[in-house]
């Protein structure tokens, strides 16, 4: 197995900026996988959308738990770029806890520049939160989980 | 010799057959690939094989393989460095390109410039024209009674043909004065609704004509060759059934006229990448005329591959990235005959209606001289949202008889349930002694259809 000790170092400036949990990453037969709560993360579960074959560079950081029965897990409407916040540096949209209406703006995705606000669709409560802001997600990919309100 | 970067990542914006041909065509450069799917392309053949695949958006093609911003963040994002848009789709789209280039993409085909004046066939026809390449009486009418002095000179029947259209969309045959004024407003309407632009101009039409086309190829260093000729007569509504290289109808002399058509067009616009100058061919007058260039890889260019040895998608891709053509002209050579049947999910019974489905069955034939370009496999869910093509076989043989029955005795042995496809219909077409003799014309297949599906009612 070649690898890239400069791509290596090239992923851990990157790790060292973004806010995560866990991250894998998978290169033919290398893995690499990072906790930061020391937990070894589980392999993504029903709601994540089937990973390719032979992954070539990519990153994936998602929440470490399927959904539960009760929650509805919002996806994203088309691939782009999710962003947690309004702009960088402000708060974001929505906390895990965080009651939201139909019309509660969850997350913004950005597709070249064009700016998607994602609203929850249900009442109900933020329970997980699936991609990493700035982090590229593909149409469908789960973006949040909510326990719906009954 | 080379001025591309070491590593290479394509971004394929396509699906189907084509995905997997310049996939494989990636694999063998050493060039990382990633795949745009919509969600119902998840699990092609295709997607198996790319190093990785994004899901652009929905099954449907407007927001997904037609969406330029889906495309363009998804090729960003995952560190593409060329963008290869197959056929169809995005392919032929000045603007896609213009983006692609100004997010630092190498799109992989002509220039922008090139693709402008090619998606408007009036003007296509005038530079054809005005390089003395032979076209259609006809021409540019912007009032009924302009249209009708015009279709006087050339006689009837003629074609009225939206500008922006191309590949048979936009076309209608009329064959009087009364049928032109009845068809001029609305012909320009129907354009101005489907193409965005309402320009029409006439053409006579040649009644009894072979579909001939030119493979041309350019690269970034003012090298440009042709690959010779394909046949494609066999057509059913303008599309394309079974196609063929070389045209064994051409005298030798056309031929050459045919090839240096082909060329002066690819000298004027500087083209770079594949292309395909069409033309009809005038049996009776032995005449040519252009019709159109389509600026990227054809569905039916593994027959020129089968004649000549060379990989066009390699040639391709590497003169995008500015490599000089591995091949001069004198170097190309044509030796046998290749002839490929389109296999698709269509029902001839139900006159080529899509035919959508699982594949329960799908055992395609293997043997010398064959080759079978697929994205299809058993248990696959063929999906109704896209075009029906399932695979191309293709025959070679060192003549056009042996080519034919190769390519005939390996449909019959290509075992395929759960789907009905136009698998028989193509074996009746090869079969056919017209065919046979080589004396297909654009309409016959039309005009033969009721008898090749064997009902005599038709």
């Amino acid at each position: 197995m070649d690898f890239d000790l400069e791509e290596l170092a090239a992923i851990i400036e990157l790790l060292d900026k973004a806010d995560f949990r866990h991250f894998s990453f998978e290169k033919g037969d290398l893995r690499i996988t990072v906790s930061r709560d020391g937990n070894v993360p589980q392999q993504p579960r029903a709601a994540t959308p089937a990973a390719p074959a032979q992954a070539a560079p990519s990153q994936r950081v998602v929440a470490d738990q399927a959904p539960d029965d009760d929650e509805v897990v919002i996806t994203a409407p088309l691939l782009g770029t999710f962003y947690r916040s309004p702009k960088p540096g402000e708060p974001p949209y929505v906390e895990i806890g965080d009651k939201v209406a139909p019309d509660t703006v969850l997350c913004i995705v950005e597709v070249m520049k064009l700016m998607n606000s994602v609203p929850a669709g249900v009442s109900g409560e933020v329970t997980k939160i699936f991609a990493a802001d700035g982090e590229l997600v593909e149409y469908g990919s789960p973006l949040f989980a909510i326990r719906t309100i009954a | 010799m080379t001025t591309r970067p070491a590593r290479q990542r394509v971004f394929v914006a396509n699906r189907g057959e084509i995905a997997l041909r310049v996939v494989e065509a990636c694999d063998r450069l050493g060039f990382e690939t990633v795949l745009g799917v919509s969600s119902a392309d998840r699990d092609t053949l295709a997607a198996r094989r790319a190093g990785r695949v994004v899901v652009l958006g929905g099954p449907h093609a407007i927001g997904s393989y037609l969406s330029i911003p889906a495309v363009l963040h998804a090729a960003v994002a995952t560190g593409c460095t060329a963008v290869h848009p197959g056929y169809g789709f995005l392919a032929e789209r000045p603007d896609f390109a213009r983006e692609c280039a100004a997010h630092g993409l190498t799109f992989v085909g002509p220039s922008p410039e090139a693709l402008t004046t090619l998606g408007d066939k009036l003007k296509a026809r005038e530079l054809a024209e005005s390089l003395g390449v032979p076209v259609s009486a006809g021409g540019y009418a912007s009032t009924v009674a302009e249209a009708a002095g015009l279709a006087a000179r050339v006689g009837y029947p003629v074609l009225i043909k939206a500008a922006h259209g191309g590949g048979g969309r936009g076309m209608k045959l009329v064959t009087s004065d009364a049928e032109l004024a009845e068809a001029w407003a609305p012909a320009s309407a129907e354009a101005e609704a489907a193409f965005g632009d309402g320009t029409v101009f006439l053409e006579r039409y040649v009644t009894d004509a072979k579909h001939v086309e030119v493979q041309i190829l350019g690269d970034r260093h003012g090298n440009r060759i042709h690959l010779g000729e394909r046949e494609c007569s066999v057509q059913y509504r303008y599309q394309k059934l079974v196609e063929e290289a070389p045209c064994a109808a051409l005298p030798e002399a056309t031929r050459e006229r045919l090839h240096d058509s082909a060329l002066r067009i690819a000298r004027a616009l500087d083209y770079v990448g594949l292309g395909t100058v069409e033309f009809l061919y005038d049996l009776h007058r032995d005449e040519l005329n252009f019709l159109e260039v389509n600026p990227r890889i054809q569905v039916e260019h593994p027959v020129t591959e089968a004649v000549t040895g060379v990989d066009l998608v390699r040639e391709q891709l590497l003169a995008a990235l500015g490599e000089p053509l591995s091949v001069r002209q004198e170097e190309v050579r044509i030796t046998g005959h290749a002839i490929e049947a389109r296999i698709t999910a269509q029902d001839p019974h139900q006159r080529l209606r899509p035919s959508p489905g699982t594949v329960k069955r799908w055992r395609p034939p293997v043997g010398g001289g064959l080759r079978f370009d697929s994205h299809v496999y058993e248990g696959y869910e063929f999906p109704p949202f896209y075009d029906a093509l399932m695979g191309k076989l293709v025959a070679w043989s060192h003549d056009r008889a042996a080519a034919a029955t190769r390519l005939d005795d390996a449909l019959a042995g290509f075992e395929i349930g759960g789907v009905t496809t136009s698998r028989d219909l193509l074996r009746s077409i090869i079969r056919h002694g017209d065919f046979r003799i080589g004396s297909v014309t654009t309409h016959w297949l039309n005009d033969r259809f009721g008898e090749l599906i064997g009902d005599g009612n038709e």
